[in-house]
C-alpha cells in the first residue's frame, strides 16, 4: 500500500497488518510499562497533566522526553534543551536511513508519517519479519500494524502514568523510575570501546561544568564525548555488532 | 498549557520529526557514510550519559555524594546489570526501584 488508502485495504494487506500488529504484542507490555514510567516522571518533574499529555501524544519520544525533563524544569536554554531532544533521538535517524531505503516507493508525505511514527522496537521487528520473509509482499501493512500496536502500548501506559501520578505517594519516588528507564535504555548501548569512552568522557565533563548557566554543560559533554568516540572509533568504518 | 509548556512541546515534536523522518523522506537518494553512522550511534549514549552522571553523582542539594554513594546511583548500577543479564527494560527497572528503596531503607542518602 504504498499510496496508503487506509480504509481500502485488500484482505491479505488487512491479515498483513494484523500480522504486525500481534507480532508488537510480545514487546507491548514492556513499551506499556516505559509509557507509565515516563507519565509518571513527567508529572512527578512538575508538569501540569494536560502539558504532559499533550507533548506524550504529540511528540512520541520517550527518551527524549525523560532526558529534557531535568534540563526544563533546571531553567536550560532552549536550544540546550532542543538539541539534547534531537542527539537523543539521533538512533533514529540511523534507522530512517534504512527504512527510506525500504519504503522508497511510497509517497513523500507517506514516507513522513512512516519515519514519525517509528519506535525503536518496531524497527527491530520489521527488520527481523523481512528476514524471515524476505518476499513480504505487504511490508507497508505489517509494518503499519506493528507501528499502531507499539503506539498504543506506549500512549496507554503514558496516558495511565500522567493521570494516575497524582495518586501515587511521594515517598515512593517513582520519578527515579524516569532516570532508570533511561540508564537502562544507555546500559546495552555501552558494549563496544568507543561508546564506553565516549559516555565516560560524555557523563564526566558534564558533571565538571554543570554549573554551567542555562545547562551548557550537557552540551560540553555531549560534544566531547561524540569526539572520544569518533576518535576511538576503528578507521575501516561500520563495527562488528554495532 | 502555558507559554512555556507550549515551547517545550514543539521543541520535541520538531526534534521527532528532524531526527526521524527526514532521511526516511529522502528514500533511497541518499545513505550514510560509515563515519558518520558511527558518530550517529555513538551520539546517543553520550547525551544519555551527559543527562544522567550529573544527577547520579550529586545529591539532592548538588553536592557531590560521599563515599557510601547515593540510593539513585546504585539503583542505577543495579538497574544496568539486570540489563546487560535480561535484556528486559521492565524487570530491570524493577530491580533498580528495588534497590533504590533498599538502599534508601538502610541509610544510604537518596
Amino acid at each position: 500500500m504504498p499510496n496508503m488508502p487506509l480504509m481500502r485495504l485488500t484482505a491479505a494487506e488487512k491479515a498483513a497488518f494484523k500480522d504486525g500488529f500481534v507480532d508488537m504484542m510480545g514487546p507491548a507490555p514492556g513499551v506499556l510499562a516505559w509509557g507509565l514510567v515516563t507519565g509518571v516522571a513527567m508529572v512527578k518533574m512538575g508538569l501540569g497533566t494536560i502539558p504532559a499529555a499533550a507533548i506524550s501524544i504529540t511528540s512520541y519520544a520517550g527518551s527524549a522526553q525523560l532526558a529534557s525533563l531535568p534540563l526544563v524544569v533546571g531553567g536550560a536554554a532552549w536550544w540546550v534543551i532542543w538539541l539534547t531532544a534531537i542527539v537523543i533521538n539521533l538512533r533514529f535517524t540511523v534507522y530512517a536511513a534504512t527504512l527510506g531505503q525500504l519504503f522508497a516507493e511510497a509517497k513523500p508525505w507517506h514516507r513522513v508519517l512512516l519515519g514519525y511514527f517509528n519506535g525503536d522496537v518496531t524497527f527491530l521487528r520489521l527488520l527481523a519479519h523481512l528476514e524471515r520473509r524476505p518476499d513480504e509482499p505487504h511490508r507497508f501493512a505489517f509494518y503499519w500494524g506493528a507501528v499502531a500496536g507499539n503506539w498504543l502500548a506506549w500512549q496507554i501506559g503514558s496516558l495511565l502514568g500522567i493521570f494516575a501520578a497524582t495518586q501515587i505517594p511521594v515517598s515512593w519516588a517513582l520519578e527515579v523510575a524516569g532516570t532508570l528507564a533511561l540508564v537502562a535504555v544507555l546500559a546495552p548501548a555501552l558494549r563496544n570501546r568507543p561508546a564506553v569512552l565516549g559516555a565516560a568522557v560524555a557523563g564526566l565533563l558534564s558533571y565538571a561544568s554543570r554549573n554551567l548557566p542555562l545547562h551548557l554543560g550537557v552540551m560540553v559533554g555531549l560534544l566531547a564525548g561524540i569526539a572520544t568516540a569518533m576518535a576511538a572509533a576503528p578507521r575501516a568504518g561500520r563495527e562488528a555488532g554495532a | 498549557m502555558t507559554a512555556s509548556d507550549w515551547l517545550y512541546m514543539v521543541l520535541l515534536v520538531t526534534a521527532t520529526a528532524l531526527t526521524r523522518s527526514t532521511l526516511v523522506l529522502l528514500g533511497n537518494r541518499i545513505s550514510l557514510p560509515p563515519r558518520v553512522e558511527s558518530a550517529l550511534r555513538y551520539a546517543p549514549a553520550c547525551a544519555l550519559s551527559a543527562i544522567l552522571l550529573p544527577q547520579l553523582l550529586t545529591t539532592a542539594q548538588g553536592q557531590l555524594i560521599g563515599w557510601q554513594g547515593s540510593a539513585a546511583l546504585w539503583a542505577a548500577v543495579a538497574t544496568t546489570v539486570t540489563m546487560w543479564l535480561s535484556r528486559s527494560m521492565l524487570l530491570a527497572i524493577v530491580c533498580g526501584m528495588a534497590a533504590y528503596w533498599l538502599f534508601r531503607a538502610v541509610g544510604v542518602p537518596v
